[in-house]
């Protein structure tokens, strides 16, 4: 499964179990009720799904969705992710 | 207040179904919630679970999540999910859904053997099976042995004093009697009691078969040829609260708590001795200031263990003497398993269903007399009965024993 826009946004909604059509880049994380330990199992998802590493210190400041995405699509594309585990 | 405790809401979930209406016409049809559960860990046949079980197809948490305008299920492990429904439930029968301040002061005393052990186990066979580096991060939330507790708070606003009671298989019955001394002292117009347990995981299910306490088919409470108990999951929760606080807003009574007595055997990690169930059950009806002629619908702990039964009887003899024919015993564990930490919540429901209905559910599964075991059990089909008191029991492995009482209410 490569890791693009959709893909992430995909693993957003299945874990904070957010309708997807609510995922709007403007959307802040706050308005979608998206708290600190949704952010620990997203990270966790991608962590899973594409081996991508996050730290807890590169979310901080991100208050929208946008941002959030965005952050992780740059950090796959600086990474060269490892294989995830089976 | 008068110090008298009223049961206002009513919700569980078990091997049975969903809701109440669905426990009490699966206690009342005579066939139970028992089936042959047959599931892999992992897919792997090394991790079968085969065997009879009275386990939960599934959990609808729609009306939930529809009162709470998100979803919330696929985060819960089953043993919060359970107990998440049936609070809804209870809740909604109450009346107390929408009223926030009520909530706000509300407590809750919740009950169970142990924690979120589907979300424990899954994390063992990532790390110790698949040989994964990490677990999920909420392992430790989900896990912990107030997950339920939490989660109740959280998602209905209760915001008063709110812990787990833990007692092995008198856990819950240890919240109900708390929770009714809690409404007595005046600490508390408003409780939310019951408990809740998810326990059929390999790990668990292993466990208990090395304890020998399994029957290969049946659970047969107080007869002969049993052979131990039969696994069940699930959660039941009830509204104990102040009846001049429920009668003022009009709430249905479906009950008053009148008694509780609690013992401890301080004789054996796993056989009971009889002594602290005679105590706990003398003590209870003390409490509860029922006359010693009363007549009593008696909801046993009979787990269907040959051991525990036989006790069992012979304390209900010792408490009740010579006038135990002018009881009746009924033992819903034939119909939804041994919910272990929920247990007593829902065998002390199940009586109050029966004392309400005037109808007592049949023990299933009977074969014939034991003489260890004589008591005046209700034996199908479900017979009509006139009694205004339940007794229910529950006794824990550790020895650990915890009697309510409740009179049927109006």
């Amino acid at each position: 499964m490569a890791i693009d826009r959709n893909s992430v946004l995909d693993i957003i909604a299945e874990e904070a179990l957010i309708d997807p059509a609510k995922l709007t880049p403007e959307a802040t994380l706050e308005s979608l009720g998206i708290a600190s330990l949704d952010i620990i199992s997203i990270v966790f998802a991608l962590e899973e799904k594409f081996g991508l590493a996050l730290e807890q210190s590169d979310l901080e400041g991100v208050q929208s969705l946008g941002q959030l995405v965005d952050l992780i699509l740059d950090r796959a594309s600086v990474e060269q992710p490892h294989a995830p585990n089976p | 207040m008068t110090g008298r405790v009223a049961v206002t809401g009513l919700g569980c979930v078990s091997g049975l179904g969903q809701g109440m209406a669905a426990t009490w016409a699966g206690l009342t049809d005579g066939r139970g919630g028992v089936r042959m559960l047959s599931r892999r860990l992992g897919d792997d046949p090394r991790f079968a679970m085969e065997g009879p079980a009275a386990f939960v197809e599934s959990v609808d948490g729609s009306a939930l999540e529809a009162h709470l305008g998100r979803r919330v299920m696929g985060q819960l492990d089953p043993v919060c999910a359970y107990a998440v429904v049936a609070t809804h439930e209870a809740l909604t029968d109450a009346g107390l859904l929408d009223q926030t301040a009520l909530l706000g002061d509300a407590a809750i005393l919740y009950g169970g053997a142990s924690g979120g052990n589907v979300t424990i186990e899954e994390s063992y066979a990532r790390l110790f099976l698949k040989g994964q580096a990490g677990v999920h991060p909420l392992t430790i939330p989900k896990y912990m042995a107030s997950a339920a507790v939490g989660q109740i708070s959280m998602l209905f606003g209760v915001k008063g004093m709110a812990y787990a009671i833990a007692s092995a298989c008198a856990s819950s019955a240890h919240a109900i009697a708390e929770a009714m001394h809690l409404v007595r002292a005046g600490r508390s117009k408003i409780v939310i009691a019951g408990g809740a347990d998810a326990s059929l995981t390999f790990g668990s299910w292993t466990a208990w078969k090395a304890l020998r306490a399994m029957a290969p088919d049946a659970c047969r409470p107080f007869s002969s040829e049993r052979k131990g108990m039969v696994l069940g999951e699930g959660a039941a929760t009830l509204v104990l609260e102040d009846l001049d606080h429920a009668r003022a807003r009009g709430a249905t009574i479906h009950a008053e708590v009148i008694g509780a007595g609690a013992s401890s055997d301080a004789f054996d990690l796993t056989q009971p001795d009889g002594v602290g169930a005679t105590k706990a059950m003398a003590q209870a009806r003390a409490d509860a200031g029922i006359r010693l002629d009363e007549p009593c619908l008696i909801s046993a702990h009979g787990t269907g263990t040959p051991l525990n039964d036989k006790m069992e009887a012979q304390a209900l003899g010792e408490v009740f003497g010579r006038d135990l024919e002018r009881h009746c015993v009924i033992a819903t564990k034939s119909a939804h398993g041994h919910l272990l930490g929920a247990g007593g919540a829902i065998e002390f429901v199940a009586g109050l269903g029966a004392l309400k209905a005037g109808l007592a559910p049949p023990i299933l599964n009977y074969l014939g007399p034991d003489p260890d075991c004589v008591l005046p059990l209700a034996l199908g089909p479900p017979c009509s009965i006139s009694h205004e008191v339940l007794v229910s029991n529950s006794f824990a492995f550790g020895g650990m024993n915890s009697v309510l009482v409740a009179r049927r209410f109006g």
